[in-house]
């Protein structure tokens, strides 16, 4: 049996102020899946990925990224990660951004410029190279987080609502790069309040509330299991169960 | 050294250099005023102080303060900078492991209160006759110093939940234990209680330490000087260590 991407089993998070954000959370992405989650604010969505990227204390259970303990070198160099709050370095300009992340991860610096100049061709942010992040636009932030995330080529990309806020021509053209990376093999874990970016790109949805899963499934399948004609259906009856 | 701490280290040197006249010109500019003004306009007026001139009296210590200042309000401001925000994320993220964050974070502080400490000798020597008695006591009292003032700016940028914080402990702690540290006088001339009050201060150790390598001479003991600085270094980095490898304050 291949190993998945990402294997959680019985996460607990439990913040310092009391409260329970993931409750004995279990969970299976396959290699090479397309997955979403799905959930009202405080779910658990980003509490979920952050354990998963080493970002918080999780207070027991593991995570595994390709069979590897989540808080190793090796299972993080794996995990690219683009958050929904843009946490761009206000100190550096595209270029700048992209080749230190490179070297964070490992890469060397020639490979790491060479890749930074692909990355600015693929999300058309040559002409910025040289612009600090805090005086780029929205959308040009939003593309460089994502640019961020792939410099060092994850296996696993984990993408939290990288559509927030975005107009509808950029957002069209990030999910035909996230589908284009997706064609190439790489597993995407991606969360969204829009259920028709969910629909349009998920092989496969969890529902999750109250940092517990309440479903998981294809989105036909979802709708089957809830006796539903579309996937808001599902979204409001299983948050009303 | 790993990539990794490599690529930070340089991130926190670029973050130095990109903003050079807040993070060097200033603190330059600030500290040589002092030499001049202190050193050159009152110095005539006061006899000199334990066989040397004043002005080369005060230069040790000046540039004592000049670079622990820097090294705290460089790694304090950095570091709450990077988790306010949340860019650290793209570091805590990384394969790196928890030494290699906190060492990356503090070089920075290193750095930058090493060129500033360069540029204030080059800049006293064109004013005043400093002489460098004991080098290699100067080169252990300066890496003492910057261990132990780049890890507290760490610490403290980790704790701070507003740039007030950060800033308090550099007004409120650090610039007056430094001042009444002996940097303009030497504490041998104080009444009691004030000298041995002075003896309970822990930059006052600082300075004397760096003072003995410029000048030769100090009012304590240089061992004790180096004890006491390399102890209160060992508390900082093991403070900061401990942070990074728990995580607390830093994750959530």
């Amino acid at each position: 049996m291949p190993v998945p991407a990402l294997e959680i089993r019985g996460l607990t998070k439990r913040y310092d102020d009391g409260f329970l954000a993931l409750d004995g959370f279990d969970l299976t992405v396959p290699d090479g899946a397309f997955f979403g989650l799905l959930g009202p604010n405080g779910a658990g969505k980003t509490t979920l990925i952050s354990a998963v990227c080493n970002l918080i204390r999780i207070t027991s259970g593991e995570a595994l990224v390709f069979g590897e303990p989540h808080d190793s070198p090796k299972a993080r160099r794996m995990v690219g990660l683009a958050e929904q709050d843009v946490n761009l370095d206000r100190f550096l300009d595209v270029e700048e951004t992209l080749v230190y992340h490179g070297g964070y991860y490992g890469m060397s610096r020639r490979d790491a410029r060479a890749r930074a100049r692909e990355m600015m061709e693929v999300f058309d942010l040559s002409a910025k190279a040289d612009v600090r992040a805090p005086k780029l636009s929205g959308g040009m932030r939003r593309r460089l987080l994502l640019a961020r995330a792939l410099m060092h080529e994850p296996r696993l990309v984990i993408l939290d609502e990288p559509t927030a806020g975005v107009d509808f021509e950029l957002r069209l053209e990030l999910w035909r790069y996230i589908r284009r990376l997706h064609a190439e093999g790489t597993t995407i874990l991606l969360t969204t309040h829009y259920l028709e970016e969910a629909e349009e790109l998920c092989e496969e949805i969890a529902l999750i509330r109250g940092g517990r899963l309440l479903a998981r499934d294809s989105a036909d399948g979802l709708r089957q299991a809830y006796d539903a004609e579309t996937l808001t259906d599902v979204y409001v009856k299983a948050m009303a169960a | 050294m790993s990539r990794g701490l490599v690529a930070l280290t340089g991130r926190e040197i670029l973050r130095v250099l990109k903003l050079w006249t807040q993070t060097i010109g200033a603190p330059v500019v600030s500290s040589f005023l002092f030499i001049l003004v202190f050193g050159l306009s009152l110095g005539n007026r006061i006899t000199s102080i334990g066989g040397f001139d004043y002005e080369v009296f005060i230069v040790p210590g000046l540039i004592t303060m000049a670079m622990v200042q820097a090294a705290y309000a460089n790694n304090s401001a950095s570091v709450f900078q990077a988790k306010f925000d949340r860019y650290l994320n793209d570091i805590l993220a990384a394969p790196m492991r928890s030494w290699e964050v906190n060492v990356g974070l503090s070089l920075g502080g290193v750095v930058r209160a090493l060129l500033i400490g360069a540029a204030l000798l080059v800049l006293s020597m064109l004013v005043v006759d400093v002489p460098l008695r004991e080098p290699l006591v100067l080169l252990l009292a300066v890496a003492l110093a910057l261990v132990l003032f780049s890890a507290l700016g760490v610490v403290v940028g980790i704790y701070a939940e507003s740039w007030d914080h950060t800033a308090f402990v550099n007004n409120l702690v650090i610039l007056p234990l430094t001042f009444l540290g002996g940097v303009f006088y030497s504490v041998d001339v104080l009444p009691s209680p004030w000298q041995e009050l002075s003896h309970v201060n822990p930059i006052f150790y600082l300075v004397q330490a760096v003072r003995y390598g410029f000048l030769g001479t100090s009012d304590v003991s240089v061992a004790l000087a180096l004890g006491v600085t390399a102890a209160l270094a060992a508390v900082c980095v093991a403070w900061s260590t401990l942070l990074f490898a728990t995580g607390r304050r830093i994750k959530p």
